[in-house]
């Protein structure tokens, strides 16, 4: 009785495809491991490979241009999105919803790729992603297809991956930078902790969007507002998207109460 | 599987288990029992060390991925039978009840500091946010670092009051 | 990698003179200074080495199978495929251990046998070669439960219908001189109180105001989990090296349930990562030798998870608190009613012991002249209560401090002026009889100081100016506390002081350094007494039953009196050996002499003298003749005039000393959504004699923070199966580094403990009492938002501004846990996806004056 799983560190892309395919679910993607570890200590995954994706060449890489937008590979961490000069300058929501996840030794291993394949509920990072029109590249030996974040998220930590695929690139389009982004979250405490509820508003061009996490089954997209429209629009629009329920962390109605609350004030601070 | 790791500076090639975390790497493997298992889930920052330069809740890493890496623990603080500045800030501050945390808490400070000789209050709180203590109460921490990075002054240098 | 900032030349702390800014009083040299920790080093540079750091030739890994559920029977246990798998040592089930554990009811098995009692609870245990197999054994022994309902609400436990816990507490032994268990119900305890005429007292009242408060359970998270290693070796003799606040009470504890001498077992406990309680009693040891002695002596290592750590060892009791208080319109109180039903789980543990200790202090430092306390401990099927720093006070200050406050609105005084005209001043009797005098200590002083401290009664400029520009409100708090030892009346301790050839010294206590900073504390009052640098005072952290003086706790704050009078004492038996034998060299009387840190000397002929080195382990002539032999000094002491509570009226004298104390809070509210902020908390204490400034203020910091955390943020929370939704650090939260107030102060008041050490008196739990109701009541004053259950989240405050049905955080409905009230017939108003109306809270009691 030895080993609970074999690890695996490929250095290509075909090398890390090939060993999904051949192992289906009993291989796990291991990123930042911030996520998978706990999950294998709890005993809810129990793979028989990890195969670590952060020595596969170019994985590490976050590039931005004016043609293609941000590119986000799988082994970038969110310290490394927090550090990118380009993601400071013209990605604020980006910014805001990363510098309130976790802490800072989670923040040197979590990855952007791996918060949203994750798909809790809670995800910090997904809120901005949705805001921003983000797409998702997910690849696997078989080629690969591209899937707007707003049907990324198919419920309670499912996504629209299938075995033998990953999410190899977050492509942040050109037309979103440089918005005016807000995220809040709310948290028990004032230390680190996941989100009872998270708002996030963008604005840019006129256009008005809002990103809602811990509210649903999966983070929410609340789209069709523009700039113009009044905060009590957002407020009723976001209210009518959200369905919460009451857990050990917080009752129903003040996940609805505070979901209001934070639309104002994320609205307040993009107008 | 056989890695070959950098620890506070010296290399160890060791067999390990595949799926062993970092953390009991160096407890069991190499026996440096600074570092402490606080939760075993991320969340509380007793296994804090430097991974190729970034600290981490090793707890959370594999040793696999230390690999050809480099490893620094609170055994690498201290140097040539001295303390670091850090280390004698932290007793002059009275910053150490129990002493679970500290070895962590000192290396997030030191991260810290890499980066922000300078950092306020604020920044202080958020660079060891990640350290949790039970015993202090913080207060003596920020202190201390405060003192290491000349910035303790009478305002902020905490004393017992007397009624 | 980052290089070090700023590379040292610093030196080792040891060698710093007197490191601390502060002013030496001038008639003391080590006592009243902020000396670094004498043990700093090895816990800076990670030498330290704690229980879990032990490696043993030889040695097992245990891990432990747990019910995953509240109450159970248990039908079968097959352990045939754990015992056949490779590198499994022994595999362990209740029904092989005939012994019984209870600190004061034996009330537990090892293993459950045939009954669970609680979620978490140890069914089974495996001892193997590495911690993989030891998991892997675990998953293949299979168990057969029955699953009964449980009891989960401390209220419905009391009920004369309710399903027992302990069907055969009647057959259980117990300390009869304290406890009164009653057979037949779930109750473990009732301690009363019965302090003059109740009835005359309510009918001089002109209002009556009975309200009810509630706590929820509470880890007390250390960082470090329980552990131990323990090895019994053929011959029967074992060794526990333990994470234990109390190395004399394991070892007793232990030998009386395994039914072995004292004499053959030794408890060695090296440095420890934290306590709070939690390590006080015996916990994994037992277990431990067991699957010791069955794996054919190997050593035997189990160290909790976080997740074992809150649901397999105990947690602190929690407490619902009804107080019916009786005052006049000048605000005298002239009668109250205290009845605590304390919900201690499955076993009774240390659970006995905080009703009675709560129950003589439960009016507070208040002259209450008739008062009667009723306190229940009550089984029910949730992991257990034990010992937690403040036992009990913690709990049951936070009603009391929030109905003292409520009883000031309700008659309409300021609450402050209230207190001060309820508190005790000298010539005051406590509810047990014992007469306050002036040298007892000062909680009038502390509260004015706590008052001062936040400018109470009053917002400053600034603070207008915030809640003008931010549309929150500020709110001011107070609350006061007090709490002396709890602990048998004949409590001893004794210290040991040896001296090296080089004339320094070795002081060996087991009062245990588990963070507190006794061993720095005891080192400068052992330094004073003697008059020799702290650097000359080497104070043995690893405490060793075979090798330290017996000392009864670590706990109950009374290390300072206790063993600080036991090290005196020992120094000054060693100094009158040193001076015999130094009247004999110098040819002189032995009051002729006198000593500085180095040497005894004649006093009218300072030349002549003898130095400590030369006299310390034996005296040698320039011929050679010997004399004297090594310097051991001995002091024991005992508590002085303490005696037992009377069972039916409570009366006597338990209290070793009172420490009294106060906090300040000023808290900040949004009140749309119940947000909050702590701006400022402001504690003072009365500890007689500070000892070591720093470490008293670290020791409140501390606790004030682990005091904020259990208001805030801290509490079980169980479904209503019992079992436990959150039992990490995921849901269960304590502060972190950015949870500290903006401004935190330490205020130290110093009326003397006339038979403490320098006058010093403890300090170590009451930092955490009362901040929980200081901050209610700093929330209540912000907005008028009535908090009556802890903890206070944000969800709540805003509960209480709109009226709405509070939460009492303990036992859920909906199978995601949905929280609902207390009250006795509330509809759960929170299922997912829909919800009936609220009903508003029922209105306070409160009977107008005649």
């Amino acid at each position: 009785m030895t080993d609970i799983f074999k690890y695996r560190s490929p250095v290509s892309r075909a090398e890390l495809l090939g060993i999904l395919a051949d192992h289906g679910e009993d291989a796990r993607v291991l990123a930042g491991g911030t996520d998978l570890l706990v999950d294998v200590r709890n005993g809810f995954a129990r793979p028989k490979v990890v195969v670590d994706l952060k020595r596969v060449e170019g994985f590490s890489d976050i590039s931005w241009s004016e043609a293609e937008g941000l590119i986000i590979r799988p082994a970038v961490t969110i310290n490394d999105l927090l550090g990118h000069p380009k993601v400071r300058d013209a990605y604020s929501l980006l910014v805001a919803c990363a510098q309130d996840l976790a802490s800072h030794q989670i923040r040197n291993r979590a990855t952007v790729v791996g918060n949203v394949v994750n798909a809790s509920p809670c995800a910090d990072m997904a809120p901005a992603l949705l805001c921003l029109g983000a797409r998702a590249v997910i690849s696997s030996r078989a080629g690969h297809r591209v899937v707007a974040f707003k049907d990324f998220f198919t419920g309670v930590k499912s996504t629209v991956l299938r075995p033998g695929e990953i999410l190899e690139e977050i492509i942040v389009p050109p037309e979103t930078a440089t918005a005016r982004g807000s995220y809040r979250k709310l948290k028990r405490i004032k230390g680190h902790d996941l989100g009872i509820v998270g708002v996030a508003a963008m604005k840019k061009d006129g256009l008005l969007r809002l990103g809602i996490s811990s509210c649903a089954p999966t983070p929410l997209l609340v789209e069709g507002l523009s700039d113009t429209d009044p905060v009590e629009m957002a407020v009723a629009a976001a209210q009518l998207a959200i369905h919460p329920i009451s857990d050990l962390r917080c009752s129903r109605e003040y996940r609805e109460h505070m979901v209001g609350v934070f639309v104002r004030r994320v609205l307040q601070e993009v107008a | 599987m056989r890695i070959s790791v950098t620890v506070n500076g010296h290399t160890y090639e060791r067999d390990i288990e595949e799926h062993w975390t970092l953390l009991r790497f160096l407890r069991e493997g190499i026996g440096l029992t600074g570092t402490k298992e606080g939760c075993a889930a991320g969340e509380c920052g007793a296994c804090t060390v430097f991974l190729n330069g970034k600290t981490v809740n090793s707890c959370l890493a594999l040793a696999a991925e230390a690999d050809g890496g480099a490893v620094d623990t609170i055994e690498g603080e201290a140097r040539d039978g001295r303390l670091s500045a850090i280390q004698a800030a932290f007793s002059r501050n009275h910053a150490v009840q129990c002493g679970y945390c500290t070895g962590g808490m000192i290396l997030s400070v030191r991260d810290l500091l890499s980066k922000n000789p300078k950092p306020s209050i604020d920044e202080i709180k958020a660079g060891i946010e990640g350290n949790f203590c039970r015993c202090t109460g913080y207060q003596q921490i920020i202190e201390a670092v405060l003192d290491v990075s000349g910035q303790l002054t009478p305002a902020t240098k905490g004393e017992l009051k007397y009624a | 990698m980052p290089e070090n900032p700023n590379p040292s030349e610093m030196p080792n702390p040891s060698d710093i003179p007197n490191p601390s800014d502060m002013p030496i009083p001038s008639d003391m040299r080590a006592v009243g200074v902020s000396h670094p920790r004498l043990e700093v080093v090895g816990k800076l540079t990670g030498d330290a080495l704690y229980t879990g750091d032990l490696v043993l030739p030889g040695m097992l890994w245990a891990k432990v199978k747990k019910s995953p559920h509240a109450r159970a029977k248990i039908l079968a246990i097959d352990t045939s495929k754990a015992e056949r798998l490779a590198g499994v040592h022994a595999v362990l089930t209740g029904h092989e251990l005939d012994y019984r554990l209870g600190l004061y009811i034996v009330d537990k098995d090892i293993l459950a046998k045939d009954d669970v009692r609680h979620f978490g609870e140890a069914v089974a245990a495996v001892a193997a070669d590495s911690l993989e197999v030891a998991e892997a054994a675990v998953e293949l022994i299979e168990v057969t439960y029955e699953v009964l309902p449980a009891v989960l609400d401390p209220m419905e436990a009391i009920k004369p219908e309710a399903p027992l816990v302990h069907p055969d507490l009647g057959s259980y032994s117990y300390v009869e001189a304290a406890f009164t268990p009653q057979p037949g119900t779930n109750v473990a305890n009732v301690t009363r109180m019965r302090k003059g005429d109740i009835e005359a007292g309510f009918s001089e009242a002109e209002w009556i105001i009975e309200r009810q408060y509630t706590n929820p359970s509470v880890q007390h998270v250390p960082l470090e989990t329980h552990v131990a290693i323990v090895e019994w070796k053929t011959g029967d003799e074992v060794t526990i090296w333990t994470s234990a606040q109390s190395p004399f009470t394991v070892r007793s504890l232990f030998c009386s349930a395994m039914r072995l001498p004292l004499n053959q077992v030794r408890v060695i406990v090296p440095h420890v990562g934290g306590g709070f309680g939690g390590k006080a009693g015996i916990h994994l040891e037992p277990l431990l030798a067991c699957l010791s002695r069955k794996a054919g002596g190997r050593p035997v290592k189990f160290q909790a998870t976080r997740e074992e750590e809150f649901s397999l060892l105990p947690c602190r009791s929690a407490l619902t608190y009804r107080i019916k208080t009786g005052v006049r319109s000048d605000g005298k109180i002239t009668a109250q009613q205290m009845t605590m039903y304390w919900d201690a789980g499955a076993y009774a543990d240390y659970a006995v012991n905080v009703t009675r200790a709560s129950g003589y202090s439960a009016a507070g430092p208040y002259e209450i002249p008739n008062a009667w306390v009723d306190a229940y401990t009550i089984y029910t099927n949730k992991p257990y209560g034990t010992a937690y720093r403040g036992f009990g006070h913690v709990e049951f200050f936070w009603g009391l401090e929030r109905h003292m406050e409520l009883v000031a609105q309700v008659i309409g005084m300021d609450p402050l002026e209230f207190r001060m005209k309820n508190l005790l001043t000298p010539g005051a009797t406590t509810l047990t009889g014992e007469r306050i005098t002036e040298h007892t200590g000062d909680p009038r002083k502390c509260l004015q100081a706590a008052a001062e401290a936040i400018e109470y009664g009053r917002l400053t400029p600034e603070e207008q100016e915030r809640q003008e520009r931010t549309g929150r409100k500020i709110g001011k708090g107070l609350a006061t506390l007090h709490k002396a030892p709890a602990m048998p009346s004949f409590t001893a301790t004794a210290a040991v002081v040896k001296m090296n050839s080089d004339g320094s010294v070795v002081l060996n206590i087991a009062l245990t350094e588990i963070g507190q900073g006794c061993a720095t504390a005891l080192g400068q009052i052992a330094a004073e007494t003697l008059r020799f640098p702290v650097g000359k005072v080497k104070v043995a952290i690893e405490t060793d039953t075979d090798k330290e003086p017996y000392d009864w706790q670590t706990v109950a704050s009374k290390g300072l009196i206790l063993s600080g009078n036991a090290t005196v004492i020992a120094c000054e038996d060693l100094l009158e050996q040193a001076y015999a034998v130094a009247a004999q060299v110098l040819r002189a009387h032995r009051d002729d002499l006198d000593h500085d840190a180095e040497k005894i000397f004649l006093k009218h002929n300072p030349e002549s003298s003898v130095s400590f080195a030369a006299l310390s382990i034996g005296y040698a002539y320039p011929n050679g003749n010997g004399i004297g032999g090594p310097l051991v000094g001995v002091g024991r002491y005992v508590a002085q005039g303490l005696s037992n509570l009377d069972k039916e009226t409570g009366q006597g004298l338990p209290a070793l000393d009172w420490t009294y104390g106060a906090h300040g809070v000023i808290v900040e509210v949004d009140p749309d959504t119940g947000e909050f902020d702590v701006l400022k908390i402001a504690s003072v204490f009365d500890v007689g004699k500070v000892i070591n400034p720093a470490i008293m203020r670290g020791q409140c910091i501390g606790g004030m923070i682990q005091g904020l955390g259990t208001a805030l943020c801290e509490g079980y929370i169980y479904d209503q199966e019992g079992h436990l939704l959150n039992p990490s650090f995921t849901d269960n939260k304590i502060p972190t580094a950015k949870d500290l107030p903006a401004v935190i102060e330490s205020v130290a008041v110093e009326t003397a403990q006339i038979d403490g050490p320098f006058g010093a008196r403890g300090v170590g739990e009451h930092p955490m009492i009362s901040v929980a109701p200081a901050l209610g009541n700093a929330i209540h004053q912000a907005t008028g938002a009535e908090l009556m259950h802890m903890p206070m989240r944000f969800e709540d405050v805003w509960r209480a501004l709109l009226d709405k049905e509070p939460i009492d955080n303990w036992i859920t409905e909906s199978p995601y846990g949905s929280c609902r009230s207390d009250l006795p017939n509330a509809q759960n108003p929170f299922v997912a996806g829909a919800g009936p109306e609220l009903q508003p809270r029922e209105a306070p009691v409160a009977t107008a004056p005649a």
